[in-house]
């Protein structure tokens, strides 16, 4: 367009917009008076707690004026409000210290997401079908009341059951107090890239079932067995700070860090050497390590730190250098060489977690990582694993302790379609959705069929709560009382929690104030405690020791967004008595001979489900940098994020090595099709350098079927493919013990979308 | 011609932009339909109409526009109350100097001069709980980068007929200055305030 024609438009358009009389005032929206007192333009930061993970990073909350739409008696306004703007990380948190992640970022975007379920509702359609009409909160309640009343008055109080995630807050320790005054089972806790595993190992090995924290600050040397500690396990903020320190803190040390996976994760690209092993014998190459440790005397440990391991008095004869090239493919020079550089540059610390714990024999790697980690003698010391002290919740609001869990998620519905005891007559979910994680064999939907009445506490229609009879929408983290006890992360004790910053947007109420509510209308009042949640929160931290000289700790918490400090005894989690302990100069062996390896570890050998020859490639789905399991896909934030190491955006693709591609015909963007056992999914290839020959890749977290206009129908969900194989002695889904073929079945059709144009470095090194 | 073509789609345009910028998306197939209480509008940072955002464009905003009620600020000034005592009170602690709610004008109005057509207007508005619909005044465009913040400027006690012009003495406000960026710097200079570029565009 040249200039002349340029003017001529603006001269056209500026009459248009005069004479247009669109602005029609009475089209506007309603303006509501508002009800708080308001400075215009000024901003308040106020501390909250992330609720998007169990890493429990302190927030400060940028609070300002701002418009939301709302409804008053029915009709639809705008009102001013003072609302949440900005998350950032506390700087003061001990777990975070400022730092804040991607995920963490778009966290605001729950509260203000346009599909967020605004009042409660009851389904009018079919189940499953997502009709619903609004009702009143008071009929809601009495609804779910008047269900309750007749399990109760029935005698079936054992029928009411309960599906939740597991963490160990006050949130959950309220729920089990309601379930064990009401006389249900303990709720049922699912997640797909749960720790439990590591947990049980961690018991076993240093008696705290819980996950380590890294001191990675101190650390000279880390092995990390499939650790994805930078990006999606553990306590991520707290341990990327760590590691700026450990690479970048002091003039002239650089801790050397070396990651051993099968595909590159994103922390295993920023190691100094990534080592791709067989899936599944990370285990085996830890003893390797430990074998040439022992032989070579280089470390002056003790022989107690592998006791529960077969051969460990004997100096692991089994896992000579040679035979671990065998077992793991990674050349025995090799495993001569990091064991001669984890032992001389110390302190050292071996880390293990994600897709090597993924396997059926996850409790075997678990504990022979740990057992390495005890041969360094770093086990609490700098530059070591420590453990967080704990919280126990039930000792300091003066409940006691109830069952954790009492069934694993595949058990629960196992006797669901059984038909046996105890068959649900009605049943509340807390923030899972297993129809979209368990694995598909587990049938958790047709279980969920069979239940007659569901109430769902969830902010969004998913998969599960799509099947939910009643809705009973939460407050989102910013307009209710948030806690988080955070397991790992801090030397010290951490209770994270913050008062709401604002006030809520919509018809919703806080979950736990609503079991509070319906406590006391039972026609037998379960007479918890606490009349609201805070107070329950006020009872377990007002008595901890004061963190400001004359404040007490509960005000100077709400303040702070959190408390932290030494944890009295009184209420400080016991060490798991059951354990046996890894004490590296200890010599005595006899007290742990009543361990026996076969019943202690489940396998030591992996096993895969489908046969090598007709399924030739190792799946492995991973938890997404975006998504994680899939419980963030709604936040477009998020979706729009490129994934650190595809540039991926907005879709699911299958990572494929560039040698498998090539004698497979595949190239970039091909529509290929992977087939397990149990099932098949559609995706575009993605070729990458990062990954070993025999792995097949693929984030989890798309392909969800209902979960808000963002992901809804929105590429695939990995977890369609998996075989139900689990850690048997923890339960826990054996994520990577799927084997699966694939097949190229068209070229690209666009649904790959990346930001950048692909690894520059393979791209270079292919010109 | 081909101009003539675009210039036509143009005008044509701008007649539809009303229906164009319909609030109510169509939701794709794949999304389940809205559930009850739910916005089904779409955020958009788009103007509401393309007349508005034309004029926006081409940077024209009225002098005097019409306002919900016909505040008469020269009544209130002869009262003797203060700009900053109840109407524009954050002017003092933030950037923005705050518009009255219609709850701060019934502070005073629930016992006075309450006959009034306005203050019945007034009240109705209390009474089905709603709230003005302010229009802007004074405003700079995106594109100069300003950011103005009201609070020093009081502290400096520059006077609010300094920069808004004799608005009491008037009834409805009205932009009798043309705030460019000379008459800041020369305030600024007369003042030895600072003239850096940093200390209003950042």
């Amino acid at each position: 367009m040249d200039r002349r024609s340029f003017i001529k438009l603006t001269a056209v358009s500026g009459t248009t917009a005069a004479l247009a009389s669109c602005g029609n005032p009475d089209h506007q929206l309603v303006r509501f008076v508002p009800d708080e007192d308001i400075v215009p333009g000024q901003a308040v930061w106020k501390p909250g707690v992330c609720p998007l993970c169990p890493a429990g990073c302190g927030l400060t909350v940028r609070v300002m004026d701002a418009d939301a739409e709302v409804v008053r008696d029915g009709k639809s306004g705008v009102v001013q409000i003072l609302a949440a703007k900005k998350l950032e990380g506390n700087p003061n948190h001990p777990i975070n210290r400022g730092g804040l992640c991607a995920r963490g970022q778009a966290a605001i975007q729950v509260t203000y997401h346009p599909d967020r379920i605004t009042q409660p509702l009851k389904r009018t359609g079919n189940r499953g079908d997502g009709t619903y009409a609004a009702v009143t909160w008071d009929a809601a309640i009495a609804e779910a009341v008047g269900s309750l009343n007749k399990l109760a008055s029935g005698g079936n109080a054992r029928s009411l059951a309960f599906l939740g995630r597991p963490d160990n807050g006050h949130r959950r320790a309220l729920i089990a107090e309601f379930l064990a005054r009401f006389g249900a089972p303990a709720a049922v806790t699912y997640e797909l890239f749960a720790d439990d595993v590591l947990r049980r190992a961690n018991g076993m090995s240093f008696g705290s079932a819980q996950l380590p924290t890294f001191d990675l600050a101190n650390t000279r040397y880390l092995l990390s067995f499939g650790a994805d500690f930078l990006g999606t396990w553990n306590a991520p903020v707290s341990h990327a700070r760590a590691y700026g320190e450990m690479r970048q803190g002091q003039p002239g040390v650089r801790g050397h860090f070396v990651q051993i996976e099968s595909r590159v994760s994103q922390t295993g690209a920023s190691a100094d050497e990534w080592v791709a092993i067989r899936p599944g014998t990370e285990g085996a190459l830890a003893l390797g390590i430990a074998h040439v440790i022992m032989r070579d005397k280089l470390q002056s440990a003790g022989a107690a730190a592998g006791a529960a391991i077969p051969g460990w008095s004997q100096g692991l004869p089994d896992y000579a250098p040679e035979q671990v090239e065998k077992l793991t493919g990674v050349s025995a020079a090799k495993v001569e060489r990091l064991a001669r550089e984890f032992a001389q540059r110390s302190p050292a610390a071996a880390a293990v977690g994600g897709a090597a714990l993924a396997h059926t024999n996850a409790l075997f790697t678990a504990v022979a990582v740990n057992a390495l980690n005890a041969l360094a003698g770093t086990v609490g010391k700098p530059g070591g694993l420590v453990f967080t002290p704990q919280m126990d919740v039930g000792a300091a609001a003066k409940i006691g302790a109830r069952p954790s869990a009492a069934m694993s998620m595949q058990q629960w519905a196992a006797a669901l379609l059984a038909g046996g005891e105890p068959a649900a007559q009605a049943l509340l979910i807390d923030g899972v959705n297993p129809v979209f994680t368990a694995p598909r064999a587990w049938k958790v939907r047709d279980a969920l069929a069979r239940v007659p009445f569901i109430v769902s506490f969830g902010s969004f229609l998913d998969e599960t709560s799509i099947l939910a009879d009643l809705i009973l929408p939460d407050h989102s983290f910013l307009e209710s009382w948030s806690e988080s006890l955070p397991e790992s992360g801090s030397a010290a004790g951490v209770v994270s929690a913050a008062p709401p910053v604002m006030k809520p947007l919509h018809q919703t109420r806080a979950t736990p104030d609503v079991l509070l509510e319906v406590a006391r209308q039972l026609e037998k009042p379960l007479e918890l405690p606490w009349q609201t949640f805070d107070e329950m929160l006020a009872m377990t931290m007002t008595p901890l020791p004061a963190m400001t000289e004359g404040v007490d700790a509960w005000t100077d918490a709400q303040e702070k967004g959190g408390w932290w400090g030494e944890l009295p005894t009184a209420i400080r989690l016991k060490p798991d008595s059951t354990a046996i302990r890894l004490k590296p100069d200890s010599t005595v062996e006899s007290g742990f001979s009543r361990i026996q390896p076969e019943s202690g570890f489940g396998r030591i050998q992996p096993e895969f489900d489908g046969d090598p020859a007709q399924y030739p490639f190792h799946f492995l789905p991973y938890p997404s940098n975006q998504f994680l399991d899939g419980s963030l896909a709604h936040l477009p934030w998020l979706q729009e994020m490129p994934d650190p190491l595809t540039s991926a955006m907005w879709s699911s693709w299958i990572e494929i090595n560039p040698q498998t591609a090539a004698r497979l015909g595949i190239v970039q963007g091909d529509l290929v099709e992977v087939t397990s056992q149990h099932g098949t999914l559609r995706s575009a290839a993605y070729v990458s350098p990062g990954i070993a020959p025999d792995v097949i890749a693929m984030p989890a977290g798309q392909g969800h079927a209902t979960f808000t206009r963002y992901a809804s129908g929105r590429g695939e969900n990995p977890v369609g493919l998996l075989a139900p194989m689990t850690e048997e002695t923890t339960g826990a889904v054996a994520w990577a013990a799927t084997r699966v073929k694939i097949a190229r079945v068209g070229g690209p059709d666009g649904r790959l979308i990346l930001f950048a144009g692909g690894m520059r470095e393979h791209v270079e090194h292919g010109r | 011609m081909r101009s003539a073509l675009v210039v036509s789609a143009l005008i044509l345009a701008g007649s539809l932009g009303c229906r164009m910028f319909d609030p109510a998306p169509r939701p794709s197939a794949s999304v389940p339909p809205a559930l009850p209480g739910q916005s089904t509008g779409v955020f958009t940072t788009a103007r509401a109409t393309f007349g508005e955002a034309v004029e926006d464009f081409i940077g024209r905003h009225p002098r005097k526009p019409e306002q919900p009620v016909e505040f008469p600020h020269v009544v209130h000034a002869g009262k003797g109350i203060g700009c900053t005592e109840y109407c524009h009170e954050s002017v003092t602690t933030g950037p923005v100097a705050g518009l009255p709610s219609v709850r701060t004008c019934m502070v005073c109005h629930n016992t006075i001069a309450t006959d009034r057509q306005r203050i019945r207007q007034i009240t109705a508005m209390r009474e089905r709980g709603e709230d003005f619909v302010w229009r802007r005044v004074f405003d700079y465009t995106p594109e100069a980068h300003v950011r103005f913040n009201h609070a020093p400027h009081i502290r400096a006690k520059v006077d609010c007929a300094t920069c808004h012009g004799p608005i009491a003495q008037g009834t409805v406000a009205e932009r009798n200055v043309d705030m460019n960026m000379g008459f800041c710097v020369n305030c600024h200079n007369e003042r030895k305030a600072s003239i850096d570029c940093l200390t209003c565009h950042f």
